[in-house]
């Protein structure tokens, strides 16, 4: 023998008893059958979380003057909806319409609390878009006990108790009140930890929906604070102008705080500019999705032909389809229009639920609403909601799912 | 109604290797993914600026020990061209404690085993035995692979190889006589098989060990969503059919108990031969019990599901430089041996923390780096009463401590940098890869139920004629190159059955 370390004391049989044991463990196993996914805990809050859909039924409707709404909706057990799914405050729901043989969906914030959810009811407030279809349906046609198709909560415009600053200033404009509505419920009902400095920019106080409501959560909670930014209003105790560096700097605490912002793209604009000048880090200022990308063509790297009209091949669970979609138009709405069901959520370019194969053609995405991974810009996939075509295109997309 | 040859259920490593080598082979495949992305855990997620590797800490691809199921030659014959980045290090590894150690190793044999020499005086010729074995391990398996199998001749001409089978690694290790530190410090890669070294099949272990020396630590450039786009496109380059969102609800056999086909997005869809790349538990709940031999539920009872983990995803506004952080990827160790490390879940008993940017600085935005942390976790570990709603504050709490324990072992400040954060638990692997329990390492590997024994019993239990099953749960267990190997065998067994008229 050599001194060499070796294993010969080691036997060589082990591994025919190991496998007699296998035999012995099969043999005495049950054999019935084995647990559901509902049986494990994990699986169980999946189902719970991320429900594949939700079937609601709207419950009441709650006007704001003669172009806005809000829907209080509420499970529909007889089509398999138990409960609601708990969320975070922030986030919203992608609602599924069939209008006029067009097939959409359009995201929503959700402007009730998680608690409310846990009582049975979701709420969302829709304002009229001019020349919206969507918003145009829901407005003149949902109706008490009308059925609601909706999505699981999604978004990442939450608050992160390991990322965010202790304090948030919140910058809302217009309809964009509805997610801080939900953040200043939640705050008042103990599920968010979190001081609100919300900054609500509207023309008048009369525009200003839900300012009462939650000025009356502010009086007796010292952890949200509400300021009224009117701009064509002045108003004792309110702002008048717009949501400025300097109003910021005003309502912001001693060191560091976290900016959310919410509201229409020209908000948007305006904000990021003074916010520049504020010398917060880029990880303390989160947008809400910035929504359908407009207007490609004043991007200075778009080298299309805008006026143009183009026909898109889509191919999707086996069918394939010929449809027009202008140069100004994203594939996503190209396909809507034609009433195929395409999946979308965010409709923003960052959530990747439409995302799709490009089978040949040219198209034009912009740069600033660009979420895809970097692979999938290299083999061929895009995210149709925020993609326009340069010319005839093919695409694969994927069907809705369940 | 369309009709296949082949169905592929899940588009996981070895459910796009499966169907990428069927189309290949000229059968008429289709793919059938429930998500809308291939790969399942081989993918990637964008938070904000940020695009985060999921799963992926790095492949041993390059293994020369068996170059012929090596995920390189996998890829190579898929024409699935996926450049990758060899790194020179294995690991920092981090014990606490009295005794403790904090050690760097290097890739490459003969630099491994000097390195091991320098930190444990007298170990050499112990550490260097398990290279000499897994060469022996190479030329068993070789003549295996040859076909007419004469067990007399393994027993005497591939005697270590056979008793490394029958053994774990904590009674080969103790039989080399390898110093105790030394054992310690090379056990550390225990968890990427997922059971601790005293029921790690020590010929499995010791092959990994070498693929990782030998052929270096790989990874893709831009995350494993890389890899399983380069098998999607040989999948459809070959003129198979992927369909997403497309989740199969039921298996479907004939009255002889045949597998013909599934039922998946509401469609009847038939095939010849069946190839499933989800976990044979659901499988099973997915088909009409009667049909199923009583054996197979049986086996899905009498095994043990493998691991999960919880992760923790940090985009940091800052470079690893200012950081302070210089390596790529640090195991802590609560204990030095790795069963107090296992039962240990959830308090520190082992994590691993890692920086893509040490590798592959351009991995994210410039000024920024990112920080992957592992933690191992079993199905079972999940609170059973844990309401939807205490679930965020569940996974944060887990993420705070484990992060706050980095930072003052580390003497970093990580916290006030996070610009992004995403934490994924059994929760998250339950709702993408649909596993009971989010498990991700499909079964437990154990004394009866490990490579050797599934290789063993591989045609003689479990069979549904025209089914076959690749991926985690399969005969290698875990990992990416497991699941791309099994979905190769899985395949080539399908084409043989096929050849043949089975």
């Amino acid at each position: 023998m050599s001194d060499k370390p070796n294993i010969s004391s080691l036997s060589r049989t082990r591994f025919v008893k190991n496998a007699a044991a296998r035999v012995k463990a099969v043999a005495k196993a049950s054999g019935d059958e084995p647990k559901a996914l509902d049986d494990y805990a994990a699986n169980r809050i999946v189902a719970a979380l991320h429900p594949h859909v939700q079937h609601l039924k709207i419950a009441e409707i709650i006007e704001h003057g003669p172009d806005m709404k809000s829907f209080l909706l509420e499970p529909d057990r007889t089509k398999g909806t138990e409960r609601l799914a708990w969320f975070s405050a922030g986030q919203y729901l992608s609602i599924h319409l069939e209008v006029g043989g067009a097939s959409l969906n359009r995201p929503y914030s959700i402007a009730s609390s998680s608690r409310d959810a846990l009582n049975g009811r979701y709420r969302i407030t829709v304002k009229r878009v001019e020349g919206g279809v969507a918003s145009g349906y829901m407005l003149d046609h949902w109706q008490v006990g009308g059925s609601v198709l909706a999505s699981a909560p999604l978004g990442e415009f939450t608050y992160e108790p390991l990322r965010d600053a202790k304090t948030v200033i919140g910058v809302a404009g217009g309809s964009g009140i509805t997610p801080f509505r939900s953040f200043a419920k939640a705050i008042f009902e103990g599920d968010e930890d979190f001081e609100l400095v919300l900054l609500y920019g509207s023309r008048t106080i009369g525009d200003a929906v839900f300012s009462d409501e939650i000025a009356e959560m502010a009086a007796s909670c010292p952890k949200i604070r509400l300021v009224n930014v009117l701009s064509e209003q002045k108003k004792r105790g309110c702002e008048h102008g717009f949501i400025t560096a300097e109003l910021i700097r005003k309502y912001a605490p001693e060191g560091e705080y976290s900016i959310f912002l919410c509201g229409p793209q020209a908000m948007y604009r305006f904000v990021d500019k003074e916010i520049e000048s504020l010398g917060v880090r880029r990880k303390f200022v989160r947008h809400e999705l910035f929504g359908e990308y407009f207007h490609p063509e004043q991007n200075g790297d778009y080298k299309g032909d805008i006026n143009a009209e183009y026909t898109v091949t889509v191919r999707v669970a086996g069918e394939e389809y010929r449809i027009p979609c202008r140069a100004d138009t994203t594939l996503l709405r190209a396909m809507e229009a034609a009433g195929i069901a395409a999946p979308s959520d965010c409709r923003s370019g960052r959530c990747g639920w439409c995302r799709s194969q490009l089978l040949a053609g040219e198209v034009y995405v912009p740069e600033s609403v660009d979420g895809r991974r970097y692979a999938d810009k290299e083999y061929g996939y895009i995210h149709p909601c925020c993609t326009f075509p340069l010319g005839d295109v093919t695409i694969d997309v994927p069907p809705m799912g369940c | 109604m369309k009709k296949y040859d082949v169905i592929v259920v899940g588009a996981g490593n070895g459910g796009l290797v499966a169907a990428a080598t069927t189309a290949k082979a000229g059968y008429r495949t289709l793919l059938l993914e429930k998500h809308n992305l291939p790969g399942g855990c081989a993918t990637s997620f964008v938070r904000g600026r940020f695009e985060f590797e999921p799963s992926l800490h790095e492949l041993c691809s390059e293994s020369t020990h068996e170059a012929s199921r090596s995920t390189s030659r996998i890829f190579a014959d898929l024409g699935a061209d996926v450049p990758l980045y060899f790194e020179n290090e294995l690991f920092r590894v981090i014990a606490r404690g009295e005794d403790g150690y904090d050690v760097t190793l290097p890739a490459g044999e003969a630099a491994f085993v000097d390195a091991m020499e320098n930190i444990v005086p007298g170990c050499r010729a112990s550490v260097q035995a398990l290279f000499d074995l897994n060469r022996e391990f190479d030329e068993a398996q070789l003549y295996m692979d040859g076909g007419a199998m004469n067990p007399s001749v393994l027993m005497d001409k591939y005697g270590d190889f056979v008793r490394a089978c029958g053994h774990s690694v904590d009674e080969l290790f103790d039989a080399l006589g390898m110093p105790e530190k030394a054992q310690d410090i090379i056990k550390t890669y225990w968890s990427y098989l997922g059971v601790p070294t005293d029921d790690l099949n020590a010929m499995h272990y010791i092959s990994l060990l070498c693929a990782y020396v030998e052929g270096r630590p790989s990874m893709p450039y831009h995350r494993s969503h890389e890899l399983s786009l380069a098998l999607a496109k040989a999948v459809q380059g070959f003129g198979g059919e992927i369909r997403y969102n497309t989740e199969v609800t039921r298996f479907l056999y004939d009255v002889d108990g045949a597998a013909i086909g599934v039922i998946a997005g509401g469609e009847t869809i038939l095939a010849k031969k069946v190839i499933s790349n989800i976990i044979p538990n659901n499988v099973v709940n997915r088909s009409y019990g009667k049909r199923l031999p009583a054996s197979m539920k049986k086996l899905v009872n009498a095994r043990k599901l493998g691991l999960t983990f919880i992760t923790i995803y940090l985009g940091l506004d800052c470079t690893m430089q200012e950081l302070g952080v210089k390596d790529y990827s640090v195991f802590v160790l609560g204990d030095k041996n790795s069963r107090a490390q296992f039962d240990a879940r959830g308090e520190f008993g082992m994590y691993i923390v890692n920086c893509l940017n040490r590798p592959l600085p351009e991995s994210s935005p410039e000024g920024t780096c990112t920080l992957f942390f592992t933690l191992p976790f079993m199905p079972e570990d999940f609170p059973e009463e844990l309401k939807p709603e205490e679930y965020k504050k569940f996974k944060n709490g887990i993420a705070r401590k484990y992060i706050e324990d980095y930072e003052k072992l580390m003497g970093l400040s990580i916290l006030p940098h996070i610009e992004e954060i995403a934490v994924a638990t059994p929760v998250t692997f339950a709702r993408y890869l649909g596993t009971p329990g989010g498990e991700i390492y499909g079964y437990a590997s154990t004394e009866w139920d490990n490579v050797v024994n599934r290789t063993v019993f591989k045609d003689l239990e479990n069979r549904i004629k025209n089914l076959y099953f690749c991926g985690g749960h399969s005969i290698r267990g875990d990992g990416f190159p497991s699941g791309y190997i099994t979905g190769e065998m899985a395949a080539l067994d399908a084409i043989r059955d096929l050849k043949e008229g089975k």
